[in-house]
C-alpha cells in the first residue's frame, strides 16, 4: 500500500497549440500523478510534451482540456495570481539555460524566492548559506552569474529552486548544458536533496545518467505516458534523440 | 512588504546600470529635454517680465485706477478724484511698492519747424526717479525734479521733429478739463531716448503740479493712479479687492494687461511660440528615450518569463519597470532643471546685441514699446519645479508601454526561446 501523499495529479490531459485546422496536440489525455518523495524522470523524443507536460504541473502554462491539481487544488479554477503564489510557495524551477537574474549575484539569486516570500534577512542567511556549504558554492556568493562556469550557475539556480524548501522541485533538461562530469555531480546533489530533505523532483530529460538516479521513469510518446517503468531499450532509443 | 519593495528597487537600479553607455545616453537625453526648456523660459519669462515691468514702471502701474470710461476713449475731461486718500491707503498696503499719480494730456506740439501729436504725462518727478527707467533714458540735459513748473522732458525723435534742444522752447496745445482750448510755453529741461519709436518721438514729461493746472484739475483729481505692485503675478487677486474697497462711483481698477493689450497679447502669443516650441522638442527627445526603454524591456522578455515562473507577480514586473523610469527621471529631470537655471544664470547680464549685430535696437519692439536687450532672467522656483515635474511625469508615461507589453507576456513562450 501506498502510504505517500499525493502532491499533484493529472486527469486526462489535452494541451493543443493553435486554432482551427492547424492545431497540434502536445499532450493527448495524460493521467499521471506525484506523489511526496518522488524522484521522477520524464523522458521522450523531442517534441513529445515534456516541457508542455512540466509547464502544465507547475502552472506556468493552462491545459486545454483535463484536470490538474496541486495539493487538492484545481488549477483550472485559479487565476494567474493565485497559479503564481503557488509557484512562489511550494513550486521550484530548474531550467536549462540557468535563468539565473544577471543583475544579481550568486547569494542574492539564491536567497530571490525567499525574499519575494518575505523571509527574514537572518533565515535568509541562514538557508541560503548553509545550501551553499552543501553544494560547494563556498565562496562563490558575491560572484554574478557571468563569473561562474555553467555548471556553477546551474548549482545557484538548484539553491534558488529548493532554498524555499518546496514541495516540487521541476527540472527541465537541467544537464543539458553542463559537462558530463558536472551533471553527475549536479544529479547526486538532488539525490541527496531528495534523500535527505524528502524533496520531490521531476525531471525532463534526455540524459541517460539521470536514470540511475531515478525512482520512477516516465516515457512520453507523441503526447501520451508510453508507460511508467521503461525498457532499457526505450532508455536506450530516447537518450539518444 | 518593505522586502518586496527594496527587492524590485535593487532589481530595477542594477537593471538600468546593466548598459551603461544607453543609461548614460537616455539620462543625457532626459537631462537636456528638461535643461533646454527651463533656460528658454527663463530667459523669456525675464525678457517678459522686465518688458511689463518697465513699462507698467514709465506708463501707469501693474494696476491703474482710472475713470471707468477712461479705457474706451481717453480724453482729457475723463479724471478720477478723491485720489489723496486712496493714494494713501494703496501707499500703506504691503503688497504696494509703489504709486504714481498721472495727469494725461492729449494734444499738440508745435514749434516753427512743425507740429507734432503728443501725449502729455504729468508725474511726480522725486517719485518717477525711484521707479521709472525714463531718468536714467535722458542723454542731454537733466530729469525734472519737483516744482519745475513749464520744464518738460522729451524724446530724441520729437526733439528731431520739432527741432529743439535743452533750454529751447515749444507750444503745448490742449483741451482742459472742461474742453476748452488751452496753449501753454513748455521749456526742454532734458532730452531722453529709449529706443521706442512712439515713446521717444510722441511722449512729454512734466511736472504735475503744472499739468493738472493747464488741464484745471485740483490736486485730489489725476487722470490715472499708477500702482506698482511688489510681486507682479498677484495682481489679479488685488484687483477685485481694490475694486471693492476703495473705488469711487466713477472709477475702476484694471490691470496691466487692460491697460495695454497689445503687449499682453504679444507676449501670450510669444509664449504659446516657445511652448510649441518646447513641446515640440521634448517630444522628439522623449521619444528617443521611449525606443531606449522599450527596447531595454523586450529585450528582456526571457528574464521577466524566469521570474515570473518563480512566483514574482505580474505587479511586481511592472512595479520594476516603473522603477527603472523613475529612477531615469528622479536623477535626469530636477538636474535638467538645475542646469538650464545654472546656463540662464550665466548669461544674466549679457546683451544680446552682441550676437544680433545686424539688428537694429528700435526694432526689438512689443506693443511699441522697446526690449531690454540685456539678458534678465526670471527665476522662480514654482516655474522650475512645474517643468521638471512635468518632465518626469512625461517620463513615467513611457513606461506604460513596456509595462503593459510585460503584462502580455507568455511565460512558456519567452522559456522556450533560446
Amino acid at each position: 500500500m501506498n502510504t505517500k501523499r499525493e502532491i499533484t495529479s493529472l486527469h486526462e490531459v489535452v494541451k493543443n497549440y493553435g486554432e482551427g485546422k492547424v492545431v497540434t496536440k502536445a499532450l493527448q489525455g495524460i493521467s499521471l500523478k506525484i506523489l511526496e518523495g518522488d524522484f521522477s524522470v520524464m523522458m521522450g523524443p523531442s517534441g513529445c510534451g515534456k516541457s508542455t507536460l512540466l509547464n502544465i504541473i507547475g502552472g506556468l502554462d493552462r491545459a486545454t482540456s483535463g484536470d490538474v491539481k496541486f495539493n487538492d487544488q484545481d488549477f483550472n479554477t485559479l487565476s494567474n495570481k493565485a497559479l503564481s503564489m503557488i509557484r512562489r510557495q511550494h513550486i521550484g524551477f530548474v531550467f536549462q539555460n540557468f535563468n539565473l537574474l544577471p543583475v544579481l549575484n550568486a547569494y542574492e539569486n539564491a536567497e530571490y524566492v525567499l525574499m519575494l516570500q518575505g523571509v527574514s534577512p537572518t533565515k535568509r542567511r541562514e538557508k541560503v548559506m548553509h545550501l551553499f556549504q552543501e553544494m560547494g558554492l563556498d565562496g562563490l556568493e558575491n560572484r554574478y552569474p557571468r563569473e561562474l562556469s555553467g555548471g556553477q550557475q546551474q548549482r545557484v539556480a538548484i539553491a534558488r529552486a529548493v532554498a524555499t524548501e518546496p514541495q516540487l522541485v521541476l527540472a527541465d533538461e537541467i544537464t543539458a548544458n553542463v559537462d558530463s562530469k558536472t551533471a553527475q555531480s549536479l544529479l547526486e546533489l538532488m539525490a541527496a536533496l531528495n534523500k535527505n530533505n524528502n524533496t520531490t523532483f521531476l525531471f525532463s530529460t534526455h540524459d541517460p545518467s539521470v536514470i540511475k538516479f531515478a525512482k520512477k521513469i516516465i516515457i512520453l510518446k507523441d503526447g501520451i505516458i508510453n508507460s511508467e517503468k521503461a525498457s532499457s531499450e526505450e532508455i536506450e532509443r530516447f537518450t539518444h534523440k | 512588504m518593505i522586502i518586496k519593495f527594496l527587492l524590485i528597487l535593487k532589481i530595477a537600479w542594477r537593471s538600468i546600470w546593466r548598459n551603461k553607455r544607453r543609461t548614460f545616453i537616455s539620462l543625457f537625453s532626459i537631462l537636456i529635454a528638461t535643461c533646454v526648456p527651463t533656460f528658454f523660459v527663463c530667459i523669456a519669462w525675464g525678457f517678459y517680465a522686465g518688458l511689463v515691468d518697465d513699462v507698467a514702471r514709465l506708463m501707469a502701474g501693474h494696476v491703474t485706477y482710472e475713470h471707468v470710461e477712461y479705457r474706451n476713449s481717453p480724453s482729457n475731461d475723463l479724471w478720477v478724484d478723491d485720489i489723496q486718500k486712496i493714494n494713501r491707503i494703496l501707499n500703506d498696503k504691503d503688497e504696494v511698492l509703489s504709486t504714481k499719480q498721472i495727469v494725461n494730456l492729449q494734444g499738440v506740439a508745435h514749434t516753427a519747424k512743425g507740429a507734432v501729436g503728443v501725449s502729455l504725462m504729468g508725474i511726480e518727478p522725486s517719485k518717477e526717479i525711484e521707479i521709472s527707467f525714463l531718468p536714467e533714458s535722458i542723454i542731454a540735459g537733466e530729469y525734472l525734479s519737483q516744482g519745475d513748473g513749464r520744464w518738460v522732458i522729451v524724446g530724441t525723435k520729437l526733439a528731431e521733429q520739432l527741432n529743439i534742444k535743452v533750454g529751447k522752447k515749444f507750444v503745448f496745445t490742449t483741451n482742459d478739463i472742461n474742453g476748452e482750448m488751452v496753449e501753454d510755453l513748455f521749456r526742454v529741461k532734458g532730452i531722453f531716448e529709449t529706443g521706442s519709436k512712439q515713446i521717444d518721438g510722441h511722449f512729454v514729461q512734466s511736472d504735475i503740479s503744472f499739468a493738472r493746472k493747464i488741464a484745471g484739475l485740483d490736486n485730489n483729481s489725476t487722470s490715472q493712479l499708477g500702482i506698482i505692485v511688489k510681486n507682479s503675478d498677484t495682481h489679479e487677486n488685488l484687483l477685485k479687492e481694490w475694486q471693492n474697497k476703495l473705488a469711487r462711483n466713477n472709477g475702476v481698477f484694471l490691470s496691466w494687461q487692460q491697460i495695454m493689450p497689445d503687449i499682453a497679447t504679444t507676449i501670450r502669443m510669444d509664449r504659446t511660440a516657445v511652448v510649441s516650441f518646447m513641446f515640440m522638442l521634448v517630444v522628439i527627445v522623449l521619444f528617443t528615450m521611449f525606443s531606449t526603454i522599450l527596447m531595454s524591456t523586450l529585450e528582456r522578455k526571457r528574464e521577466f518569463a524566469s521570474l515570473l515562473a518563480l512566483g514574482t507577480q505580474q505587479i511586481e514586473l511592472k512595479l520594476q519597470i516603473f522603477f527603472e523610469t523613475f529612477i531615469f527621471g528622479i536623477i535626469a529631470c530636477p538636474l535638467g532643471s538645475l542646469l538650464g537655471v545654472g546656463l540662464a544664470k550665466w548669461v544674466e547680464g549679457y546683451d544680446m546685441m552682441n550676437i544680433f549685430e545686424d539688428v537694429n535696437p528700435e526694432d526689438m519692439e512689443i506693443g511699441g514699446f522697446g526690449m531690454d536687450t540685456v539678458i534678465t532672467p526670471f527665476f522662480s522656483t514654482s516655474l522650475t519645479l512645474q517643468i521638471s515635474i512635468s518632465f518626469f511625469c512625461a517620463v513615467l508615461l513611457l513606461s506604460v508601454l513596456p509595462i503593459y507589453l510585460i503584462s502580455r507576456i507568455s511565460i512558456t513562450d519567452e522559456l522556450r526561446s533560446t
